[in-house]
């Protein structure tokens, strides 16, 4: 080995060749294996616990803990003669293509026009249409209620204006409405994504072959949108395939049932569960949704070839629609108040009255014993004091974990790379209250699971399967973002993968980290469908106890619950995003 | 003496194979450049020397130690192998200033302080950027980039220094600079490199020796006039500088002179050639178009072969013309410091200037296209 300076320089130093680093091995293999190993188990274990013992209890005489069960087809044949399932079956694919097409045709036009439209207050309009991920769709089902409900504040209104109430929200169209206001956001997101990507002289040049604004619009923007808005809506489908938050709300009191709700009724409403049927319909639900997400994955992974990105960055002439820009600007703005701003408003004052309707002036009632009830009660104080701390220690450890998947996936020759992504993501085929049942079963099935059962770490790990996909999904594009090439040039120089990651990636994958904890934190407080079978009396959070309230009939508590989770959510956010934009010059 | 060896290398991406069997050696100190276009196994070649990827097949040793070997299942990893790599975005960590970009290898050795510091600036002061040792990488410009990658990749002494296209993303007339600056760099450290890129002027200017690469297969090694002058087939011919091709007929040799019927006129023509062939086989003849001449139709054509053309279109590119001639169906490109020549002429080269290659192997069909009136 020469030294590459024999030839010495002048003024320069004679320096001698450096001997390569050497890395201690494991069995032969290196410590970055062997972390890719433990993380791909970790992986494994996390995402299929909460599978196992469904599909084996599915197929039990018995419930799962009890020894004494036969193995039989039992349990399917009786959900589908007896347990009414047809009509479940029914229901949800009503709901869920109603909602689906509804979510459509808002967030379409809508992402069209602020991306690439001149729109009066069009970024207002655009800012607008992200409040409602900060909002659950629970608390969305409780302000909507409140307005439009039976006894909603603006359906007595309309009574005495006209006589009738015109709508009926407790019914499958009032649900799809309610929950496509509540997802719209998700498929307006994909189609603004995809808007700014696409590539702007395709509609130069439509200008040039003397196309006008509006031939523009039909003939190249919207053509061009298919991929992101196939995606976006098998994404929407499987989402209100999974969802028990309206259904919930709406559904019971007229009975109308969904998968989510016919779950919940059988699990934990009734008095003597069925523990085999509540498999079998578990089993059946997992398998619908699962292959909703192996499509979109699919389609996802065609999408991309037709979505025409260019680096240049050339932001296009936005269209001028003339007059019809007024009545689209009017559109947002009635879907923005009528559909969030209104009914959380009214949630917000609800939570200050005793009575809440137009035939009393609310002003007379205002109270704060709605509050005061919160925090007389040790149980409800605790169940905010648990959402912080599953929100706060889910953050970091998702985040952790997800940040170690996504290396694992994209940045590593591992053999079993591709494997932990899709176990990654997959728990976003999961319905939270299938995660639910799941974990608890475990925890009854498996050794050592007695010790976890009932405690806030039961909670976490649910609720972190189900934040997972999302911390996945915010970490993974950061990622891709950063060149192949620094990995091998800190190889070369004599970094290892782990010196890779601890030199070079993790600096550089801080705010994307710290983005991706925002994210699980807001995404765990709102969480609690996976809770309703993993809480104990002392382990409720914020979702579950509004739930209870609902059920007592105590609105006003309910509404002083949901006024407290959006403002801690939106203090949260915003000290974070301060924080965020204090370091991302780095 | 870091020598590499690459023996029986092959590459394969499922069904695709990327590298067909490579054998090649390195000598000590050498500037070795892989060239060919874009898709042809070069990048892929470099790759697995600087353990970046392995190799499906092949051994490659490096100073008398084994890198790779699939016969015994050897495989050391890219961390250990003690090479110096530039990439073609250069991949200077954006976090990091200048002098800690030089300074990760060295810690990932252990290195002293003192030392550190020493070799850092010694490093800096090679590529003429020791002032900006405190800026970050987007505060420098592309050719500050591209002298810093080096310096990083030289700072820790490595046995081998790896280059993928290392200029390809500097604009064309800083280019030529920083290509005469790293020939320079590169005989005054006399470190062995090897060079990848798919610009021609590039692997002949700043090469000892050019391996040209097709389709994973490895097509000639030799010295960059070897290369020129006699390319092994009409392939390297075409992808190293630009030549005229003419399919013909063999139709006899005295001695090492062949006689060739061209297809596109008829006439018989006269070229210098080792290789056999036999009468009547299908040919390819070859020429440069800076080695054929153009003389007026009446003068008297002095040389052993003269064909008569026509001039289609005459082109001034500042230091010569080029010219377009129609010659049967063909289009012929000649380079030429003569001007005004115009309407018929006279095509004039000798046997030594052809190259004969067996076989209507002309280059690719869209090329033939447009070289066809």
């Amino acid at each position: 080995m020469t030294s590459l300076l024999t030839k010495e320089t002048a003024g320069t130093t004679p320096t001698s060749s450096l001997p390569a680093p050497k890395y201690p091995r494991v069995f032969g293999v290196g410590r970055g294996r062997i972390v890719q190993y433990g993380v791909f188990v970790v992986l494994a274990i996390f995402v299929i616990a909460p599978i196992i013992p469904i599909l084996y209890q599915s197929i039990r005489t018995k419930p799962l803990y009890d020894a004494a069960g036969l193995f039989t087809a039992g349990n399917y044949v009786h959900l589908f003669s007896d347990a009414g399932f047809g009509q479940v079956i029914l229901n949800t694919a009503i709901f869920a293509v109603g909602t689906t097409v509804l979510t459509l045709v808002i967030a379409i036009p809508m992402a069209v026009l602020v991306v690439r439209t001149k729109l009066p207050f069009g970024n207002v309009l655009g800012q607008s249409m992200q409040w409602p991920f900060f909002v659950s769709s629970l608390i969305l089902g409780f302000g909507w209620i409140t307005l439009y409900g039976p006894a909603g504040f603006i359906s007595v209104q309309v009574r005495q204006l006209i006589g009738f109430v015109p709508w009926n929200l407790y019914s499958l169209p009032g649900m799809a409405v309610t929950e496509a206001v509540g997802l719209a956001p998700i498929a307006y997101v994909f189609c603004v994504n995809a808007l700014r990507q696409a590539d702007a002289s395709l509609e130069s040049a439509a200008q040039v072959c003397g196309s006008g604004p509006l031939r523009i619009l039909f003939r190249v923007v919207i053509p061009l949108l298919r991929p992101p808005i196939v995606y976006a809506s098998i994404l929407i489908f499987s989402m209100s395939l999974e969802t028990l938050s309206v259904p919930l709300l709406y559904g019971t009191p007229v009975r109308i049932q969904v998968f989510s709700t016919f779950l919940y009724t059988n699990g934990l409403q009734s008095i003597s569960p069925d523990y085999g049927v509540l498999g079998a319909a578990s089993t059946i639900i997992l398998v619908v949704t699962i292959a909703t997400v192996a499509i979109q994955a699919k389609v996802l992974k065609n999408a991309q070839r037709f979505i025409s990105v260019r680096g240049k960055a050339v932001r296009p002439r936005l269209l001028d629609l003339g007059w019809v820009k007024w009545v689209a600007a009017v559109a947002i703005v009635i879907y923005v108040v009528f559909g969030a701003l209104l009914p959380i408003l009214g949630l917000f004052f609800r939570s200050f009255t005793l009575i809440f309707t137009p035939l009393q002036n609310p002003l007379q009632t205002l109270t704060l014993a709605n509050y005061q009830r919160i925090f007389t009660y040790p149980v409800y104080i605790q169940s905010i004091t648990n959402s912080l701390t599953v929100a706060a220690i889910g953050a970091v450890l998702v985040s952790a974990l997800a940040l170690l998947a996504v290396l694992i996936a994209r940045r590593s020759t591992f053999r079993f790379g591709r494997a932990a992504e899709y176990l990654a993501l997959m728990p976003q085929a999961i319905p939270g209250i299938i995660v639910g049942i799941g974990f608890f079963w475990a925890f009854a099935l498996f050794p050592g699971g007695s010790i976890v059962q009932g405690t806030l770490a039961a909670i976490i790990i649910a609720f972190g399967l189900r934040a997972l996909p999302t911390a996945f999904g915010s970490i993974a594009p950061a990622i891709m973002q950063i060149g192949n090439e620094l990995d091998n040039a800190a190889r070369t120089s004599g970094a290892d993968w782990f010196g890779v990651f601890s030199r070079v990636l993790r600096s550089l994958l801080r705010p994307a980290f710290v983005g991706a904890m925002i994210l699980v934190f807001v995404t765990m407080i709102k969480e609690y469908s996976a809770a309703l079978f993993l809480s104990s009396a002392h382990t409720g959070v914020i979702g579950t106890t509004m739930l209870e309230l609902w059920v007592q009939g105590n609105t006003g508590s309910v509404a002083a619950l949901a006024s407290l989770q959006i403002a801690i959510t939106a203090v949260f956010v915003a000290v974070a995003s301060l924080f965020m934009k204090g370091h991302t010059h780095a | 003496m870091p020598e590499v060896h690459v023996s029986h290398l092959s590459k394969q991406f499922g069904e695709t194979a990327v590298l067909n069997d490579i054998d090649f050696t390195i000598n000590d100190g050498e500037f070795f450049t892989l060239l060919g276009p874009s898709g042809c196994g070069k990048s892929t070649t470099l790759n697995c020397v600087a353990g970046l990827e392995q190799p499906t097949t092949g051994a490659i040793t490096v100073a008398d130690t084994p890198f790779v070997d699939t016969s015994r299942r050897l495989y050391v990893p890219t961390e250990e192998r003690n090479l110096g790599m530039v990439f073609q975005s250069y991949a200077l960590w954006p976090h990091m200033t200048v002098q800690q970009n030089l300074a990760m290898p060295l810690s990932i050795r252990r290195v002293p302080k003192q030392e550190k510091g020493m070799r850092i600036h010694d490093a800096l002061e090679k590529v003429g950027l020791a002032h900006l040792k405190d800026r970050f990488p987007h505060e420098l410009s592309g050719g500050q980039q591209q002298r810093v990658a080096l310096a990083r990749a030289l700072v820790y002494s490595p046995t081998v220094l790896l280059l993928d296209e290392p200029l390809s993303n500097l604009d064309a007339k800083l280019r030529e600079q920083a290509r005469a600056w790293l020939k320079r760099l590169q005989v005054d450290l006399g470190i062995t490199t090897v060079y990848v890129t798919h610009d021609q002027d590039e692997a002949l200017s700043l090469s000892d020796r050019i391996a040209v690469m097709f389709d994973g297969h490895m097509a000639q090694i030799g010295t960059p006039t070897e290369v020129y002058e006699r390319p092994a087939t009409a392939q390297v011919a075409a992808f190293v500088g630009s030549c005229n091709f003419f399919t013909g007929r063999f139709e006899g040799a005295l001695g090492t002179v062949a006689q060739v019927r061209l297809d596109c006129t008829g006439d018989v023509v006269t070229v210098t050639t080792d290789a056999p062939f036999s009468v009547g086989q299908e040919v390819t003849l070859a020429v440069r178009p800076e080695r054929l001449r153009i003389t007026p139709a009446r003068s008297d054509a002095a040389g052993s072969n003269v064909l008569n053309t026509e001039v289609l279109t005459c082109s001034y590119v500042g230091s010569r013309y080029e010219y377009n001639l129609r010659l049967g169906r063909n289009v012929v490109q000649v380079v030429t410091q003569d001007s005004g020549l115009a309407g018929a002429v006279r095509l004039v080269f000798e046997p030594g200037d052809a190259l004969l290659y067996p076989g209507a192997a002309v280059p690719s069909e869209e090329a033939q296209e447009l070289m066809t009136v």
